[in-house]
This record gives structure tokens, sequence and C-alpha cells, in this order.
């Protein structure tokens, strides 16, 4: 009966390793900076001791569903007092024909402070816009007649060149126009996302005290107050 | 082969079975809840987990979160050292039962999330699944193996255990 027991100390071993790996994982994804957080595409004070970076898709149901039931109650509960700074990050996917579009068109009205409002109308109009691709029908909604005339201009210069509705990041080529900011910040997002291993939208980075958990799918509001209230007792 | 032998070769096989299942599930209880000084923020984040498959109301997702972990971990430790080995294996394979189901229910259901089964960083995908079915597997050996097994103290119980004679009392 040597040799099975042998064995045994073995695979004990193994988990044993397997555990240090899995902190080390933990401590990889506690690496990200949170200093990279665009401000313009964030809301809340930047001194808020949680931050939440939320990686999303214009065009994803999941991310609609997030956004309408869970973010838009935190807005209110924990980013408005204080508590949480919430940054959004772009991560179009290449299956949703409009959202690198309906992502420009927030990214510009990001310049005017207005992307969380642009946000807003373009979930709730999800089903709408990703019909028909008419993105810009519903932004004008929340901008100024200037403002919306600036932001078009942004977005077509963007559009000249461009193959089709697609990220850059996913072309072998980019070929946006020379002053495409806006795919710049969007390839930005999706290049953050990837070095989280972000694969799929919604996902959620919350950071907090060097503690950084990642959060994939939607999440009803009432888990996530619960989790944020662990943090800010911990 | 004689029957000793292959007995043997079976209780070697099933103390492989439970070693390599109660492993397991003690690793799947330390992903959840280690570091222990921050055990509540963990169990939080666990339910954020369980919540993401969206099969359970809040009351459920908080119950099931909470207890899971600790379960798992009961479960490994019994596992390990064999104690009521044929209700712990039958409380195994029932647990992973229903995990399978339930991954496999949200793969079919196109859910991108992760799976929450060892730690935060693992998207539920077919690897899960052929993953989950092989733990399944086992855990249904384990618990054949135990209930094949015969117990030692049933072996020697008309020798050990001889009921008194009735004693007649006038």
């Amino acid at each position: 009966m040597k040799r099975p027991f042998c064995k045994a100390s073995r695979l004990l071993i193994g988990l044993a390793a397997a555990a240090l790996l899995l902190g080390a994982g933990r401590a990889a994804i506690a690496q990200v900076k949170s200093a990279e957080a665009p401000p313009n595409k964030a809301v809340g004070s930047k001194s808020a001791p949680i931050m939440l970076v939320v990686f999303s898709d214009f065009e994803c149901p999941a991310c609609r569903a997030l956004y309408e039931q869970t973010l838009r109650p935190l807005l209110d509960d924990y980013v408005a007092v204080g508590k949480v700074y919430l940054v959004h990050r772009d991560f179009p996917l290449q299956v949703h024909k409009y959202s690198h579009d309906a992502a420009r068109y927030a990214n510009a009205a990001a310049h005017f402070g207005k992307y969380e409002r642009v946000s807003g109308i373009l979930y709730d109009n999800q089903e709408s816009w990703a019909a028909d691709g008419n993105v810009g029908k519903f932004v004008s909604q929340v901008l100024t007649p200037v403002e919306m005339k600036r932001v078009q201009a942004m977005v077509d210069s963007c559009r000249e060149g461009s193959v089709a509705a697609k990220p850059a990041s996913l072309r072998a080529s980019p070929q946006s126009g020379p002053g495409c900011q806006l795919d710049k910040a969007i390839d930005e997002d999706v290049a953050a996302g990837q070095r989280i291993q972000v694969s799929q939208t919604p996902t959620l980075l919350i950071i907090h005290n060097g503690r950084t958990d990642k959060i994939a799918g939607v999440v009803s509001y009432q888990i996530l107050k619960a989790y944020l209230d662990q943090l800010l007792a911990h | 082969m004689s029957e000793p032998s292959a007995f043997k070769i079976g209780r070697i096989l099933l103390l492989f079975g439970r070693l390599i299942l109660g492993g397991i599930f003690i690793f799947a209880a330390y992903s959840k809840l280690w570091p222990l000084t921050a055990v509540k923020v963990n169990l939080a984040f666990f339910a954020m987990q369980v919540d993401s498959y969206q099969l359970l109301p809040p009351w459920g997702v908080m119950f099931v979160a909470h207890m899971l972990p600790w379960l798992e971990l009961a479960l490994g430790v019994f596992l390990l050292i064999g104690w009521l080995l044929r209700l712990v294996s039958t409380v195994t394979s029932l647990l992973l039962l229903g995990f399978f189901t339930v991954i496999l229910r949200s793969y079919s259901a196109g859910l991108e999330i992760n799976c929450g089964c060892f730690g935060p960083n693992e998207k539920l995908d077919i690897t899960t699944i052929v993953r989950d079915g092989s733990m399944l597997a086992l855990s249904l050996a384990v618990m054949v193996g135990a209930f094949l097994t015969r117990r030692p103290a049933v072996e020697s119980a008309p020798t050990a255990v001889a009921a008194p004679e009735p004693q007649e009392t006038e």
C-alpha cells in the first residue's frame, strides 16, 4: 500500500501548486493600471474608494440589461455620493454590425461630456438602431444641434476610408482617416480589455484597495450592492 | 484473478477516486474562500458569479453563494478521510449532477459568463462541460465503489457481534 499513498501525496502537492498559481493569477489582474481610465468616459469622483470599469458593447443585449437594471441605480446610490468611480470602456464585438459605429458616436459625445447620456439613449433604443444602423437619429436626441453637428463630423471623418463599421483592431490594416481619434480611443479600450483577458461583454472590473475582481455577464443590482457594501466595510 | 486481489484493486481504485475528488472539492472551496481575512467579500463576489447564471432570485443567490463553498470544503475533507463514504459520495454525485445540468443549460442558452467553479477568471465553454462531466463520472464511480465495497464490520458481524441467546425466565 505504499505506492498509492506516494501518488496521493504527489496529487496533493499538485493541488497546492495549482492553488498558488490561482493566487498569482489574481495578483496579475490586480496590477491593471487604474490610471489609464479615460476621464471623459467616467462618472463620479476619481477619489472614490471603489473603481468600477465596465467593458461593454452597445449592441449586446446583456450590456443593455446591465446598464438599465444595474448601472442606472448604481449611478444614483453609489456614484453620485462618491463611493464608486464608474469608468466605461468600449469593447465592440465583431459579431455586431453597428456596435463600432455606436461606440464612435459615444466617444465623440464624450468630447462634450455626454458619453453617459448617449450610452443611455443608445441602450434604451438598442433594438431600433441595431435593425437599421441609424445611430445618429437617437444620439441627436440628447445633444444640442451644434454638438450633434460636430459629433456627426467626427464620426464621418472616421468613416471615410474605413472598411465597413468594424473595429480597427479587427482589421488587417487600419483604414481609418488620419484624424480619427475616435477609433484610436476605442482601440485603446479594446487593447486594455485584451490585456486582462476580457473576451465577452459585459465584463466588470472592480478595483478597491489593491484588490481587483473581474466578473462577466449580467449581475443584478441587489447582488452587486451587497458586494460593494462588503468592499466598503472591509 | 482471485477474489481477494480483485477486491484489493477495487479498494485501491476507490482510494484514488476519493482522493482526487476530495482534492478537487477542497481546491474549489479554497478558490472561493481564500483569503480568509476577506471571506465575506469573497463570498459576496462569488454571489455575483452565481447571479450571472440568471437562475435564482437574489435571496436564492445569496443562500447558494454563502453555503456552497463550505459544503464543498466539508465534502472534500470527508472524501479525503473516507468518512461516511456512501452518504458523502451520493451527496457529491447529486451536487455534481446539479452543476453539470446548470452548466449545460447556460452553455446551450448562449450565456457568456464565467463558470465560477475554480476561481474568478474561468470562462464557461465546452471544456467546462467536458471537465464537469468527467468529474461527475468519477463521482458516480466512487459512489458505486463505495456501495460495492463491503464494510469490514459487516464481514465480521456473525462472529464479532453475536446476539445473546434468549434466556427463558420462569
